[in-house]
């Protein structure tokens, strides 16, 4: 249900994407996290031996998946598992804070499956993880807490333990 | 998206982001990216523009491999719609 701070958003978000000078204000105004110290992994295989997995902030779920929260102004931190093969027909975007109307055209402008398996049947890739995940991003206040040390190392470990190579992100 | 990003290079696993707002990746310093000035809602560019999609997977691989310094952001410097791919 659309609720009218819901309509807001929005209508917000259409005006951020198509007015860049729009979206400066709002990128102003949004105070990340800020770090300091930089992890690394060294890259250990060629990508024509690797298993990739594929995370994006977009918003995107299966559409038999509980949508994200877009009644929390502070976001929904938790994450949707999306399987490997999952057809992209079967999937959508719940995240009023960008104009995912393209998006919703081809899913792969924001979440490029398609594009992967393309790579991966190529040879490019060595081949896909079992599962790829998404988020929601514009996160904020405590819940930057609940995604940084529960949702995304609960991830994190899953891919470990499906011997992921690498990984792709890819924002809203 | 960075600190996702971040979170699983701790559990050393190598990532690479797409950015599409510098000044957030400049702040949350993921270890890899890839910038592009393009709108939100559009990291891998336009709907159906398969080539445009296959060459920022491509650039964004690239920068996974030729990065040394953890927190480098590569400027691609592709122009939105007015550039030719392939």
């Amino acid at each position: 249900m659309l609720t009218p701070a819901r309509l807001k958003n929005k209508f917000i978000s259409k005006m951020i994407s198509r007015f860049p000078s729009v979206a400066k204000h709002y990128i102003d105004a949004y105070k990340p996290w800020e770090s300091k110290d930089i992890p690394w992994a060294p890259v250990k295989k060629p990508l024509s031996e690797s298993r990739v997995a594929l995370v994006t902030t977009a918003g995107v779920h299966r559409k038999d998946q509980t949508p994200f929260n877009m009644h929390d102004t502070n976001g929904d931190p938790t994450f949707r598992k999306i399987e490997r093969d999952t057809p992209v027909s079967d999937l959508t975007i719940t995240h009023d804070y960008y104009d995912h109307t393209d998006a919703d055209r081809d899913i792969n402008i924001v979440f490029p499956v398609e594009r992967l398996r393309e790579l991966a049947s190529k040879g490019l890739i060595g081949s896909l993880a079992q599962s790829h995940y998404g988020f929601m991003g514009h996160i904020t206040g405590p819940h930057i807490y609940t995604l940084s040390e529960v949702s995304a190392p609960e991830v994190a470990s899953r891919m470990k333990k499906q011997e992921v190579d690498c990984v792709l992100l890819t924002p809203g | 998206m960075g600190l996702i990003q971040r979170v699983i290079e701790e559990e050393g696993i190598p990532t690479i982001g797409i950015s599409i707002v510098r000044s957030y990746t400049e702040k949350v310093k993921p270890p890899r990216s890839i910038f592009l000035h393009w709108p939100f809602g559009h990291p891998l560019g336009e709907p159906f523009h398969i080539v445009q999609q296959v060459s920022v997977i491509k650039k964004a691989f690239e920068a996974l491999y030729s990065i040394r310094d953890p927190g480098t952001i590569i400027d691609v410097p592709w122009k939105w719609k007015r550039e030719s791919y392939g």
